[in-house]
């Protein structure tokens, strides 16, 4: 059973993965080509990570 | 899987109700079709498009909004029942349902419940959230291609 397995991820996988998963999909809906969805899910992966890890680094003096 | 086009949709769209109610007959059996893929592609993700023969369009959905469902209850995220209670949790109940027939699969799986009060729990809500919402545009976009609007 899945539940049983469970995964335990960190919050730099989870987000990558989550944003691998979305640019995937994002750039087999929005584009035809296999070449124009290959580069389209390359940036749209590269400004998920880029803007999570921006964020999460102007929340830093926050955090404490 | 290079090209992918939407197939029976040369017809103009129709834009209105106005519009539907003057059309020809074949094209209200038309847009009764592009509603029936709309919702097809809701209940199993990626039928819509595999209905117009899109495979690669299909495949991504089917494989993208079943992986985030599969990581969100592995996570233990919350899948959030019609019985939630406040606003928030209808909100949930309503993204989750996106997801369809996975909706029910989630529920089934998840047999140890939800555990949000770790992080992993916390994302695996989200990414329940985020599959029902995906599946949801790419329904929009089944049915869209359908109408013959875009594809």
């Amino acid at each position: 059973m899945i539940a049983t397995i469970g995964f335990t991820l960190t919050h730099f996988q989870a987000m990558t993965l989550f944003a691998l998963l979305i640019s995937v999909a994002f750039g087999f809906l929005s584009r035809r080509r296999t070449s124009d969805r290959v580069k389209y899910i390359i940036w749209s992966l590269f400004l998920f990570l880029l803007i999570g890890v921006g964020i999460g680094w102007a929340m830093y003096p926050f955090s404490r | 899987m290079s090209e992918e086009t939407a197939v029976g949709t040369t017809d103009a769209p129709i834009t209105s109700q106005a519009d539907f109610a003057t059309t020809p007959a074949h094209q209200q059996g038309n847009e009764a079709l592009a509603i029936a893929i709309g919702v097809a592609g809701w209940l199993v993700p990626g039928l819509g498009h595999a209905l117009q023969k899109m495979w690669g369009r299909a495949l991504g959905c089917f494989l993208t909004v079943g992986a985030l469902v599969f990581l969100g209850v592995g996570m233990r995220g919350n899948v959030f029942s019609s019985d939630g209670g406040d606003a928030f949790g209808m909100l949930g109940y309503v993204a989750d349902l996106g997801t369809g027939s996975f909706y029910f699969a989630a529920r089934a799986l998840e047999t140890q419940g939800s555990d949000v009060a770790h992080a992993e729990g916390d994302y695996g809500t989200r990414f329940l959230a985020a599959a029902g919402v995906l599946n949801l545009l790419a329904a929009l976009h089944a049915y869209e291609a359908a109408r013959g609007r875009k594809a």
